[in-house]
């Protein structure tokens, strides 16, 4: 699933061990999200929606409209 | 950078390991001086068991008590990984025995193998994501 998290994280000038630090993971799990080698569950997809003030879909994109 | 629940795991993990040393040295001995037979000798034989039987349920609580849900996923990845290598040796070698290609060969290496084998796909997997991404 492709998200924007790498580009939210570098508008703000985050770190990933910063933000891995506000979001209560290690810094292999957003390196993980980043990347799209790993989901989110729903919970951490909304723990990442508020950390960011956005919405979950203004930052991981919808996989079945992305092959429509 | 290791959660505080793989932290927890690694001392309760060091500590039944250095109980099982202990623990299987003194049953060896006992064994020997006394040369027990019947029950003495069950007790004996199924005690050295006991702190890996803990080992297993240390593993166990590892799983439960890590909130990071990523390293949790891993770990799971890493234990199926290892019971597929167990599975596989034992059925290898299972025919192996059966064409009396091999002979007896004692059954506590499962938990051994499984143990290296999911400590190794950890290092792999970890490899694999010091390659990926990079850190920041």
């Amino acid at each position: 699933m492709n998200n924007r998290l790498r580009v939210l994280r570098a508008e703000r000038k985050w770190s990933q061990q910063h933000l891995a630090e506000l979001l209560e993971v290690s810094r292999q799990s957003v390196n993980a999200i980043e990347t799209g080698r790993y989901d989110p569950s729903l919970p951490l997809a909304f723990k990442i929606s508020d950390v960011f003030d956005l919405t979950i879909e203004e930052i991981f994109s919808n996989p079945s409209k992305e092959n429509a | 950078m290791r959660t505080q629940a793989a932290k927890r795991y690694q001392r309760r993990f060091l500590s039944s390991m250095l109980a099982y040393v202990g623990i299987l040295f003194a049953c060896v001995w006992a064994t020997n001086t006394y040369e027990p037979t019947g029950v003495p000798l069950i007790i004996l034989s199924v005690l050295p068991a006991l702190p890996v039987i803990i080992a297993m349920v240390v593993m166990g609580l590892y799983l439960i008590e890590e909130t990071d849900e990523f390293v949790r996923q891993r770990i799971v990845s890493a234990m199926l990984f290892g019971i597929g290598v167990v599975l596989s040796v034992s059925t290898v070698l299972g025919f192996l025995q059966y064409n009396d290609l091999v002979g007896k060969v004692d059954v506590f290496w499962g938990f051994p193998i499984w143990a290296m084998s999911w400590g190794l796909f950890q290092c792999f997997l970890t490899w694999r994501d010091s390659r990926v991404g990079g850190g920041e």
